[in-house]
This record gives structure tokens, sequence and C-alpha cells, in this order.
């Protein structure tokens, strides 16, 4: 008996629609699994630290090196937006957080972050990771939010091309196989043709994700698109297994955003 | 609560901590499951109505962190854990293939209904995952399921009886 109540409340829990499921989950995430989720936390955390420590020592060796200038330039920058009376400088806002892993199955569409609305974390805030566009924050707990990644269908992202010429919505390729942990690039206007290689960034329209995100690159235009309108087989600029450490952007003050990649992309060119 | 009962509610406890921190820093794709060892504990000292419900707790636990799912794995536990609790008497003699059998069957069987329930792959993924990950994941788990079933069998407490 006790076994039939248990498997019927199971399938409640699995066909209950999406609002009530994600407070029962929230609510027994936030009390009861808590402890578990910061040990797991913690347990990637110190993993992470102990994979990168070589690395970091170096990082931290250089960030120190250039920290020693970084004083007397801001002084310096300081002074000069003074003199051109400007303002102080736009700087756009995030929240660094841990992505946890779920189940395991390969057929995670959802991520734990490790940072909540105590955090300043907001639902529908675009979720980033070094290379390129990971998800959006789907739901907020006070030290835990939920974020849905780029495999999820229900992820669509407003993107262009880098250049600018092409503007489309890229979202999950409904494929099989391999081709499942692909993107597609859906309604570029028919005169706008992408060479293989291409860089797809996010268009800033829409509101919820900045201009300048990498996306993901062309592989191959797909066939069949019936219309006057192409679609494009992207490779993402983040894979799955990749989605460890990441940033919650604050909606709102996302100016200068598309320079962050731009930099960087010009900081690794090798010379 | 007699001191046996102590010992395994400490075993239990102790692959519950380890599924939330030895698991993620492995980061094996066919991960031991150590939720589902635990499950199959409670299962083999009591009775099925009690191991359906430690079964289900212990789904909802895993589930908390997969919530586009939330509910599979709670499925899963209570169906594992009540037929593993069904199954004790053919499983627990003193042989230490059939200890690693009722974890691979189990983990088989986890998995299958988690997979089945969630809907959320098919096709060649669906094989992929129920015929290569699937067997790799239940016999990594078996192998850490031999010791800790070999630690808190039943039978051992009879001899000692």
């Amino acid at each position: 008996m006790l076994a039939v109540v248990c498997a019927f409340a199971a399938l409640i829990l699995l066909f209950l629609p999406e609002g009530p499921r994600a407070s029962v989950a929230g609510a027994i995430r936030s009390t009861v699994v808590a402890p578990l989720v910061t040990i797991q936390e913690r347990a990637s955390l110190a993993q992470r630290a102990f994979m990168s420590h070589d690395s970091l020592v170096l990082i931290a060796d250089s960030v120190l090196r250039r920290s020693q200038r970084l004083d007397e330039i801001a002084a310096e920058n300081a002074r000069l937006r003074e003199l051109l009376q400007l303002g102080e400088a736009i700087a756009w806002d995030f929240v660094p957080a841990e992505a946890l892993v779920g189940r395991g199955m390969g057929s995670d569409l959802t991520v734990v972050l490790s940072a909540g609305a105590r955090a300043g974390v907001q639902r529908l805030s675009a979720v980033v990771a070094a290379d390129g566009l990971v998800g959006m924050v789907q739901q907020v707990d006070a030290t835990r939010s939920i974020a849905i990644i780029w495999p999820n269908p229900e992820l669509r992202v407003s993107a262009t091309s880098a250049d600018g010429t092409a503007f489309g919505i890229v979202s999950a390729h409904q494929g099989s196989g391999v081709e499942r942990y692909l993107l597609e690039l859906r309604g570029v206007s028919f005169r706008s043709k992408l060479a293989i290689g291409s860089v797809v960034v996010s268009s800033g329209l829409g509101g919820v994700f900045p201009r300048g995100i990498p996306i993901g690159t062309v592989l191959e235009e797909l066939r069949g698109t019936a219309g006057w309108e192409r679609s494009y087989l992207l490779r993402p600029a983040v894979r799955p297994p990749d989605i460890i450490s990441v940033l919650i952007l604050r909606p709102g003050n996302v100016a200068g955003m598309e320079q962050v990649w731009l930099d960087s992309a010009h900081a690794t060119r090798p010379r | 609560m007699t001191s046996r009962t102590l010992w395994v509610a400490s075993v239990v406890a102790i692959l519950i901590a380890l599924h939330f921190s030895l698991r993620p820093i492995l980061e094996w794709r066919a991960g031991i499951d150590f939720l589902l060892i635990a499950v199959l504990v409670v299962a083999v000292r009591s009775r099925p109505g009690v191991a359906a419900v430690a079964g289900f707790a212990f789904g909802l636990v895993a589930d908390a962190l997969t919530p586009e799912a939330f509910g599979a794995g709670a499925l899963g536990m209570t169906v594992v854990g009540f037929a593993a609790s069904r199954l004790k008497g053919a499983f627990f003699a003193d042989n230490v293939m059939l200890h690693a059998v009722f974890v691979f069957v189990g983990k088989v069987a986890f998995d299958l209904i988690v997979v089945l329930a969630e809907r959320r792959i098919g096709g060649a993924a669906l094989a992929v995952q129920l015929l290569a990950w699937t067997p790799l994941a239940a016999l990594s788990t078996a192998c850490v399921g031999i010791f800790v079933m070999s630690v808190v069998r039943p039978s051992r407490d009879r001899r000692r009886a």
C-alpha cells in the first residue's frame, strides 16, 4: 500500500504543470537538500581548485604584476575623465556562480547555479561562460537558481553574424546522435549568406541577452528550408561538459558587453 | 535502536554524503550511484513498504538537482526499493556475485525507469544511454555495492545471533 502511494505521488510530481512542480522542487532544494547541495558545491570547487592549481598560480602572478601599474592608470584615467567632464565609466554587473551537475545521464536541459536572489540574481538573467552563451535563469531561490541551458528547446536567442549582416533566431537543433548537441540559426534572410566558420553572436534584441555574446560558429547550411530564408547548423561556443563556472549577468546595465569577447579574442590572438 | 541499526544508518548517511561529494569530484559519465546503493541497503533490511518510502525520499533528493524531470528519480527509486526488498530473499545468500548482480540489476532498472519517465531523449541517444552508459554506470555502482552490501548484509547479523 505504501509503495503504491509513493509511486502515485511520484507520478503526480512528474506530470504536474511546470509552475507547481518548480515550487515543490524549490522548496525541497532550499530545505532538506540545501546542506547536500552545499556539500556538492564545495566538492566541485575543491576539485576545480586541485585541477587548476598550477595555472591559477601563473595567472595570479600575472595579475599581481599588472595590478602594480593599475592604481596609477586608474588615477590617470579618472583625472582625464574629469578634464573631459565625463562621469564614471560604465561597468556591467555580474554574479559569479558554479553550475552543479544533475543526474548526469547526458540529458540535462537545466543546471542548478550556486547563486540566488540573495546574491542579486533575477529571473531572465543571461548566463555566460568564458567562451560564450550558456543559457538563461528561469527560477530563483534564495541561495540557488535554475538556468535553462542551450540544449533546452525552450531557449531561443536573437542572433546576428559577428559583422552584423545577418539576423536570425538561434535554438537547439532537434537532431539525433551527435547532432543533438548542435544549435540552429533560423530565419536568416535569403540574401544573407554566411560562410562556414562565421561566428554568430547575440544581437541584443529582446532585452535578455546583451549584444555580442558568442553563441556558436556556422558548420553548414541546412537544406530543405522553405521560403525566402536560410537556416544554418551551428557548433555551440560552450559545450555542455564545459558549463562549470559561469557568470550571471544582472539585467539592465550591459553597455559595453560586446567588447568583452572582442577584447579577449584580440588578447588571445598570437602575435 | 540497536547498534546494528545505527551502523546501517551511518552507512546510509555516508553513502548520501558520498553521492554529493565524491561523485561530482570524479565527474564520470558512468558515475557511481551512491544514492541507489543507499536505497538497496535500506531495502535489504526493511519491509517492502518502508523500502518504497525510503526510495521515494531518496529519489526526491536526487530529483532536486534535475527540476525539469522532477519525480522521475522518485518513481525509479520507489520501484527499485520495493522490488529489491521483495527479492532480497533470493539474492542475499553469502555469494558476492549475487550481491553484484543485485546492485547491477537495480541500477539498470532505475536508469530504465528514469529515462523512460523523463521522456527527454529518444532514438539513437536513448539506445546509447541504455546500452552503453547505463551498463557502465551499473558496473561501477555494482563494484562499490559489493563492498557496501558485504558490510550490511542481513546474513551477517543472523550468523552473529
